[in-house]
């Protein structure tokens, strides 16, 4: 059994051979973690044919990349990873595995923290470690408005998933350790389901792409009436529209409007949040933005947390203003 | 069909905002807090119900719970479940996921298994979307989340749309099974009055430890393998400069601002 | 003495609470535009069980009893008071025909109103007065196996969007000068007047009904001949008054939520308005009406319920919670500052839908007479 150094694993999700960006930013995170002396930090990459792959995970700054191979693992099926992962694990004990907090992400960690008999934090905001290499999570509840901080003090794997978007991805650099090629045994009746088709619905283009400024909309517009302001808004300033989730639900915006965790990332030069309460499901959307202004009535919203400017007052009041002023 | 919906019973979204973070105790305040099924759950039941009324069969709800968890089942009883089972031990507070999945599965393996499992892909309130994989781990059946489809008949495997990125993902998966669904799966119905009496002849029974038979090591505060170390409100990361002054000031001075720095 | 709700009621009201959330909002703003009642919403609110919520099941109904359908109404109300307007005017007509039907006319006409298939009238109020019910002019004649109705029916809650009438007419003198009659809209000689436009509630349909020779057949008699005086009364006292008051706690529900968002949402020096004083008077004095409006709400749908009579409560109930409505809707105009008369916020439409809850089921004047009875007998 070839030796495996690395406490910390990252599991870096591949389909069709591209690495997720949630896996990128994970490791990147992990690097930090594994600056601590005494720490070393794996991709642990399953699938099959990886090997170009694998060596290029070396640039992403990990120590070792962990490459199982199986026919049974060409295409993602969580069952097949699960059973892959633990017996990994089981061989190699890692202190920590992380996960994206991805579609299959969140459903892989779970199953596989059960059957390793261990702690998992999900949809985790940020990790830390304490001084004696607890790892301790910081989990948003209640819709982001508080957090709560996870440790796993005695099982071992300590176990993660982050939500894509949190952390910046790692880049590529020099090439550095080394790929340990692992065995693992899996038959047929590990698949657990038959994947009869993969339904790919592309993202639809969207304004938002690349946007110099972002003018996004919350549910406390209140009606699809006072939505149509931002528009306007969005035009004089020559930007596009974005929304949070509750204005899609509303019919009031297009899906491919929506910024933030299921939605679309942006990095304008200039955000306006209006009449949105600055949860951290949208604002992990907004990624290195310029000037950032909210406008929403309450003045105790969260935005203004997360803002340059704030204007407090009715949407349905200061738009209109607003517009007027800029168009003198 | 024998159909299990695993329900939560959490804090009513609509009154989030009188949670209060206890700083001395670090813990949550609920005063004023309503107490509503985990809305991803009813669609869930929902689906349950649909399944039952198109194949025959019984659709049973489970819930871990306190013991006030009474008026949640017996609304579900009113949807349309047949039979409810509160899960309420004092050996079960404090229960991670990995432990409520325990005494989930345990409980349904004491209720002689079941061809469906059914739960919502994740809680409002905890939002670690982690039971339902392993509620399926700990009974040793495949699971799909994020299922937004079911076409489901009597006999032989189901084909179900399991949500990923970009898509969807058409399986074929056979029963016995667990799936976690989304919103896009169905609407759930409304709970009428003749529900209401309707529920009032149906069973709702409390379990305890004994009759769960979860005997293991993960369940309840002290042997959960992860431990809640701290509970706070999420750090300022700015503090805005707020402009003063009424609408139509606050408006001018922005619109100026916006100018000078070459917005417009 | 036992304040707390049921598991039942508790479930019932957040049941409805559901449904009205859901339901309701999208059609409020046609129903305030054209002063119509959105007829497609009866038969849904058949199914749900509202219509029939003090119907004999043997009906169709789901007979939960009166606390539930002040609760019922109350849940409405919070989100449009409209509805229950209308709705408590259609329990009147289930509640006229529950107690004084014949057995073939229960069968007949309470199905159709309990699925919600057509909406439910009482028809007493002449255009010579609503309160004066002795003095009405609409009369009755028989002729044969046919009564011949002459008249006019004014302020007439669903007129336009109801088949089945309960109509008070004259066939006498006297105490014993009245009788109930089940009028089908397509009776001959059976007419619709005008619409109304009412300055509130005005989702509600009000009309009138006119009767030119219209030709009833004696077995649509509703109780027995002159008992038509009783079959107005008992319908008020323990119908029309139980449920104006569930009307009108709806509105006080709507206008303390409203009054309280914007205390604390409003901003003045600074801080929330809410931090003022003279603020948060208005909003105790808005939640003391609407804590005492429950307590006379619930208090006569739970006597209903033990078979109690409640003349005085009833009158005392609906006076206190539609004259609370009114001022509370006031006063929470007043904390919105020029907000509150914008149409943009609803508390301007609940002070409209509150002043017009006052003069149905008897004004403030009449329960005042009402209740007087009850306090001179306090001398003895």
């Amino acid at each position: 059994m070839p030796e495996v150094r690395s406490e910390i694993w990252v599991i870096a999700e591949q389909h069709g051979g591209q690495v997720l960006p949630a896996s990128l930013e994970l490791l990147a995170k992990a690097r930090e973690l594994a600056a601590e002396p005494g720490w070393s930090l794996a991709a642990v990459l399953l699938g099959q044919g990886l090997q170009d792959l694998a060596r290029e995970l070396l640039t992403y700054g990990v120590d070792e990349v962990l490459l199982a191979q199986h026919e049974l693992l060409t295409e993602w099926q969580t069952p097949a990873q699960v059973k892959a992962l633990a017996q990994l694990a089981g061989e190699h004990k890692p202190q920590v595995i992380l996960a994206g907090a991805t579609a299959s992400g969140v459903d892989l960690a779970p199953r596989l923290a059960a059957r390793l008999k261990t702690g998992l934090s999900a949809h985790c905001v940020d990790l830390e470690f304490d001084d004696r290499g607890g790892l301790f999570a910081v989990v948003p509840g209640w819709g982001g408005s508080i957090m709560a901080k996870i440790s796993c003090p005695t099982a071992r794997p300590q176990m993660a998933t982050v939500l894509p978007g949190v952390f910046a991805p790692a880049q590529a650099g020099e090439a550095k350790g080394q790929v340990i090629e692992l065995a693992v045994d899996l038959s047929p009746d590990d698949l657990g389901y038959k994947v009869l088709e993969k339904v790919e619905v592309p993202p639809a283009q969207s304004a938002l792409d690349g946007a110099e400024v972002v003018v996004a909309g919350g549910w406390g517009l209140g009606n699809e009436k006072d939505w149509q302001l931002l528009p306007e808004l969005a035009q004089a300033l020559g930007g596009a529209v974005g929304s949070t989730r509750p204005p899609v639900d509303e019919g009031w915006a297009q899906e491919n409007q929506m910024i933030g965790t299921s939605g679309r990332s942006v990095s304008p030069k200039l955000y306006i949040g209006v009449a949105l309460s600055g949860n951290a499901h949208h604002l992990v959307g907004i990624k290195n933005p310029g000037l950032m202004v909210g406008i929403n009535k309450d003045p105790q919203a969260a935005i203004f947390d997360h803002c340059d400017l704030g204007l407090v007052g009715e949407a349905g009041e200061i738009l209109p203003a607003l517009l007027e002023e800029l168009r003198d | 069909m024998k159909i299990v919906v695993c329900l939560k019973p959490v804090p009513d979204p609509k009154d989030w905002g009188k949670l209060k973070l206890d700083p001395e105790t670090k813990t949550l305040v609920r005063t004023g807090v309503g107490t509503v099924i985990n809305p991803l759950d009813k669609h869930a039941l929902e689906a349950a119900l649909v399944l039952r009324d198109e194949l025959g069969g019984s659709v049973l709800v489970v819930s871990m719970a306190p013991p006030d968890a009474g008026p949640v089942l017996k609304e579900a009883l009113a949807m349309g479940a047949d039979e409810a089972y509160l899960l309420s031990d004092r050996a079960f507070a404090g229960s991670d996921t990995l432990g409520t999945a325990h005494v989930l599965a345990s409980a349904i393996e004491a209720l002689g298994g079941s061809d469906v499992i059914l739960c919502g892909d994740e809680t409002i309130d905890g939002g670690t979307a982690q039971v339902s994989a392993q509620v399926a781990e700990f009974l040793g059946l495949p699971n799909l989340m994020h299922v937004s489809h079911i076409q489901a008949q009597a006999e032989g495997p189901f084909v179900v749309h399991s949500q990923v990125e970009q898509g969807h993902l058409v399986v074929e998966i056979a029963p016995p099974l667990v799936l976690s669904v989304v919103k896009e799966l169905n609407t759930p119905r409304y709970v009428t009055m003749m529900d209401i009496l309707d529920a009032e002849e149906k069973p709702l029974v409390t379990w305890d430890n004994e009759q769960v038979c979860a005997g293991e090591s993960c369940v309840g505060l002290a042997d959960s393998p992860t431990q809640m170390a701290d509970l706070f409100a999420p750090p300022k990361k700015k503090q805005a400069e707020m402009l003063p002054g009424t609408p139509r000031e606050q408006a001018r001075e922005l619109a100026g601002r916006l100018r000078r720095l070459g917005f417009c | 003495m036992d304040f707390a709700f049921s598991d039942r009621e508790e479930l019932l009201r957040k049941s409805v609470r559901e449904w009205a959330e859901q339901e309701l909002p999208p059609r409020m703003e046609e129903m305030e535009e054209t002063g119509e009642f959105p007829m497609d919403l009866m038969p849904a609110m058949g199914r749900m069980g509202f219509c029939g919520v003090i119907t004999p099941k043997q009906y169709g109904g789901t007979e939960m009893g009166n606390l539930a359908r002040i609760l019922v109404l109350e849940e409405l109300g919070t989100v449009c008071p409209a509805i229950p307007m209308a709705m408590q005017v259609h329990h009147m007509c289930t509640y006229a025909l529950v107690t004084n039907g014949s057995e073939a006319q229960k069968e007949k006409y309470l199905p159709p109103l309990v699925k919600g298939e057509t909406m439910g009238v009482v028809a007493v109020t002449d255009p010579s007065g609503g309160s004066d019910v002795a003095g009405m002019q609409t009369s009755a004649e028989k002729k044969g196996d046919t009564w011949i109705l002459n008249g006019r029916k004014c302020f007439i809650t669903n007129s336009h969007h109801s088949d089945i009438w309960v109509v008070i007419a004259k066939t006498g003198e006297g105490r014993k000068g009245l009788s109930a009659f089940i009028v089908e809209k397509d009776f001959p000689g059976a007419v619709l007047g005008r619409k109304e436009h009412k300055v509130g509630l005005r989702g509600a349909n009000t009309g009138e009904m006119a009767f030119q020779d219209c030709e009833v057949p004696a077995e649509n008699l509703l109780g027995e001949e002159g008992a038509g005086m009783g079959v107005a009364l008992s319908d008020i006292t323990n119908c029309g008054r139980p449920g104006m008051t569930a009307v009108g706690l709806g509105i006080l529900n709507a206008v303390l939520k409203e009054a309280a968002k914007f205390a604390n949402e409003r901003t003045l020096y600074g801080k929330p308005i809410a931090r003022l004083q003279s603020i948060q008077n208005h909003l105790a004095e808005i939640y003391q009406d609407r804590e005492l409006a429950r307590l006379a709400a619930y208090r006569v749908g739970w006597m209903l319920d033990q078979g109690m009579r409640v003349d005085t409560e009833s009158a005392l109930a609906k006076s206190f919670a539609c004259e609370a409505a009114a001022r509370s809707a006031r006063k929470a105009i007043e904390l919105h500052g020029s907000y509150g008369i914008m149409n943009e916020y609803a508390v301007q439409r609940l002070l409209r839908d509150a002043i017009v809850t006052i003069p149905a089921g008897g004004t403030a004047e009449i329960a005042k007479l009402v209740m007087s009875r009850a306090a001179l007998a306090a001398a003895s």
